[in-house]
């Protein structure tokens, strides 16, 4: 009740970049681990779709009672860059940019905490009918 | 909590390079040690590092890849010693000359470096966890 669309997107918003946190680090503690493949989150773009209503695969339907299946799906996914190579031992960690992506990475994630702070105040400002 | 195994990833990697920190100090120390317990010349020492991957799905949904580094092994360098004409060296060879240990001061000085960076970069992350954790204890509080 309290979470409208936009409130689970901001949910799924937190848990995606918790997971990229996670990510982030793994590929920095592996930056000089030979052969090591650098992993990446993509969340935005289905996000994206998502909120477009647009959907990468449908339930096939034959009549017009039959259920379309779940609603689009907002998953963050972890994928791996297997085709790069940044360094004479197969290691593609590139660390300036793993930074940049943990800078904004936990912008994102503050940014989420306080989009959420902001509906639950308003929440508790009707609650408290209107007194702080 | 999500983001706690964050913070373990990252304490991964610093054990792993002040691992590789304490491996070129010793390497550096040992650049004059013709005496070891194997017999020989000291070997210059390299740590062996490998991902860490996770065992079992423990949670559904999306995953970290795994947790960490960790270090496979601490192996010696197999490269021949360097041979330096100093036939007033005690542990010259017939010929005069000195086996000296495999290290060169330029690539341990590189590798140094790269550690230490490497060490930053973890450190960096750790507190971005933490203090994304932080921020996570004020959701709801307005």
């Amino acid at each position: 009740m309290f979470l409208s669309a936009v409130g689970e997107a901001l949910r799924k918003a937190l848990e995606a970049a918790a997971l990229r946190q996670r990510v982030i680090a793994h590929n920095l503690a592996n930056a000089n681990t030979p052969g090591f493949k650098r992993y990446y989150v993509t969340f935005e773009e289905s996000l994206k779709r998502a909120l477009r209503g647009e959907q990468e695969l449908r339930l096939y339907q034959t009549h017009s009672r039959h259920l379309p299946g779940s609603g689009p799906e907002v998953e963050a996914r972890v994928e791996q860059d297997r085709f790069t190579t940044m360094r004479q031992d197969g290691n593609n960690v590139d660390i300036e940019r793993e930074m940049v992506e943990l800078v904004m990475n936990s912008l994102n994630y503050n940014l989420a905490v306080q989009q959420l702070n902001g509906r639950l105040g308003m929440w508790r400002y009707v609650i408290n009918e209107g007194r702080r | 909590m999500e983001l706690l195994p964050g913070l373990a990833i990252s304490a991964s990697g610093l054990t792993a390079e002040r691992l590789r920190l304490d491996l070129i100090a010793s390497n550096l120390a040992n650049i004059h040690t013709t005496r070891t317990d194997q017999g020989g010349p000291y070997r210059r020492k390299v740590a062996i590092f490998a991902e860490r991957l996770k065992e079992a799905m423990v949670t559904p949904g999306p995953q970290a890849p795994g947790y960490g580094v960790r270090v496979v092994g601490i192996a010696e360098d197999n490269t021949p010693p360097r041979l330096v004409y100093d036939p007033a060296h005690p542990d010259a060879d017939a010929r005069g000359y000195v086996a000296l240990p495999n290290i060169n001061v330029v690539n341990e000085m590189i590798d140094l470096i790269t550690a230490s960076r490497a060490y930053e970069a973890n450190v960096t992350a750790f507190n971005a966890a933490k203090s994304m954790a932080l921020k996570a204890l004020e959701i709801g509080r307005v």
